[in-house]
């Protein structure tokens, strides 16, 4: 049988380049630093190219690159600027903003408050949220991207999801 | 209570997409803001914009090499590379994925098979080995190499077909008359072996003291003695 062939470098920036970005965004709500750790992760990962063998999902594998980029840049930023978080850039994101302005900024309230929890959660169960709702990736491809099995990357999900519900709702308690 | 309890798992798995399609978050308040927080997507302009200065970034990180093969030679099976300006690489014995390996990790390049580029390099060794070509005229590279790598390599490159030099006739060609060693070592770094050919430099004796390509010695003889060099036949037995 013969080897399976790898792809060129460059193709896997045409395939992925911009769901990983897209990642990137959510994951750190900001064109800049999305830009920077997209740049930071495909270098990363086309220097570990060359010891590539064998099956690889090369689509798991970017986002764990990608995925410890991004959890670097938000320990950065955090030691930079403390506790400070930012919604998502104007532009893109929140179609639930309607209503009265005073809604509004309840509203925005709000949604900071769920950021700052999805990024306190454990890193794998935010990285499974995050990659198979809204990355779409498979239970086995988020295996894959997190050195975990299906199942337990299935589990990561409901985790989170339990977690920010309790978190949630002693802060709307508050 | 099971029943709602049931429901709110299905709209759940639903909602993840566990049971097909994923859906919108039904009344489900932590849902819907966490689709308000990340279901949205940037603009198409940042998007393309990250997307332009990651490609700019990897062309700097890795300058395309183009590469090809000769299947089968004397020597065995020889693999090229070139950049814009020139050989940057002649391999025996490397084929394939081994042979991109060894350019991702020695230049950090973005390998692209080119039988257009690596043609006129690959005929003219195929010549070389069939004995009708004398001399290579291709462009080579040799930016890689020390100013110094490069004074020893071009005086090896004159050293005609047939012929041979030693270590310390090439350091007085190049004005440095005391730097045979240093010559040597420049010689066992040619990065295009045969192209430049460093085989035709021998010691003071005649004795074959190294060689840079696949094979080492005997490789260095086979080649002489293709050459016509037949003195040194008993290398090879």
């Amino acid at each position: 049988m013969a080897a399976p062939t790898r792809p060129e470098f460059t193709e896997l920036v045409a395939r992925f380049g911009r769901e990983l970005y897209v990642f990137l965004w959510r994951m750190l709500s900001n064109e800049q630093d999305a830009e920077d750790c997209l740049q930071e992760a495909f270098l990363r990962a086309y220097r570990a190219y060359p010891r590539m063998h064998g099956e690889v999902n090369f689509r798991a594998w970017l986002y764990r690159i990608a995925g410890n980029t991004a959890r670097t840049q938000l320990k950065r930023r955090l030691r930079r600027d403390g506790r400070e978080i930012e919604l998502p850039d104007e532009e893109g994101a929140a179609p639930h903003r309607s209503g009265p302005a005073d809604d509004g900024l309840e509203q925005r309230e709000r949604l900071a408050a769920v950021r700052m929890a999805v990024r306190e959660l454990p890193f794998k169960q935010q990285q499974s949220l995050i990659l198979r709702k809204y990355q779409g990736l498979s239970y086995a491809e988020i295996g894959a991207a997190l050195d975990c099995s299906p199942e337990s990357a299935r589990a990561n999900v409901y985790q989170a999801l339990r977690r920010l519900r309790s978190e949630l709702a002693v802060a709307r308690q508050e | 209570m099971k029943e709602e309890t049931m429901d709110a798992e299905k709209r759940l798995a639903d909602w993840l997409g566990d049971s097909g399609e994923s859906t919108q978050a039904a009344g489900d308040p932590l849902l819907t803001e966490l689709d308000a927080l990340l279901a949205g997507s940037p603009a198409e302009a940042a998007v393309e914009r990250a997307l332009a200065k990651l490609r700019a970034k990897l062309g700097e990180a890795n300058p395309v090499l183009y590469y090809g093969e000769l299947a089968a030679s004397p020597v065995g099976p020889i693999s090229v590379a070139l950049s814009e300006a020139g050989l940057v690489a002649v391999e025996f014995g490397e084929a394939g994925p081994e042979f991109l390996e060894h350019l991702q990790r020695s230049h950090r390049a973005q390998a692209v098979r080119s039988p257009e580029r690596s043609g006129p390099v690959l005929r003219q060794l195929a010549e070389y080995f069939a004995g009708q070509r004398q001399s290579f005229n291709v462009p080579v590279d040799l930016s890689r190499s020390t100013d110094f790598q490069q004074q020893v390599l071009r005086a090896a490159s004159r050293v005609p077909r047939g012929g041979l030099a030693t270590y310390a006739e090439i350091a007085r060609h190049i004005g440095k008359p005391r730097a045979s060693r240093a010559v040597g070592q420049a010689l066992a770094r040619n990065p295009v072996p045969i192209v430049i050919p460093c085989h035709r430099v021998v010691a003071a004796d005649g004795s074959l003291t190294g060689y840079s390509g696949r094979g080492g010695i005997r490789t260095k003889a086979q080649l002489l003695v293709l050459e016509g060099v037949s003195s040194y036949n008993a290398a090879l037995t």
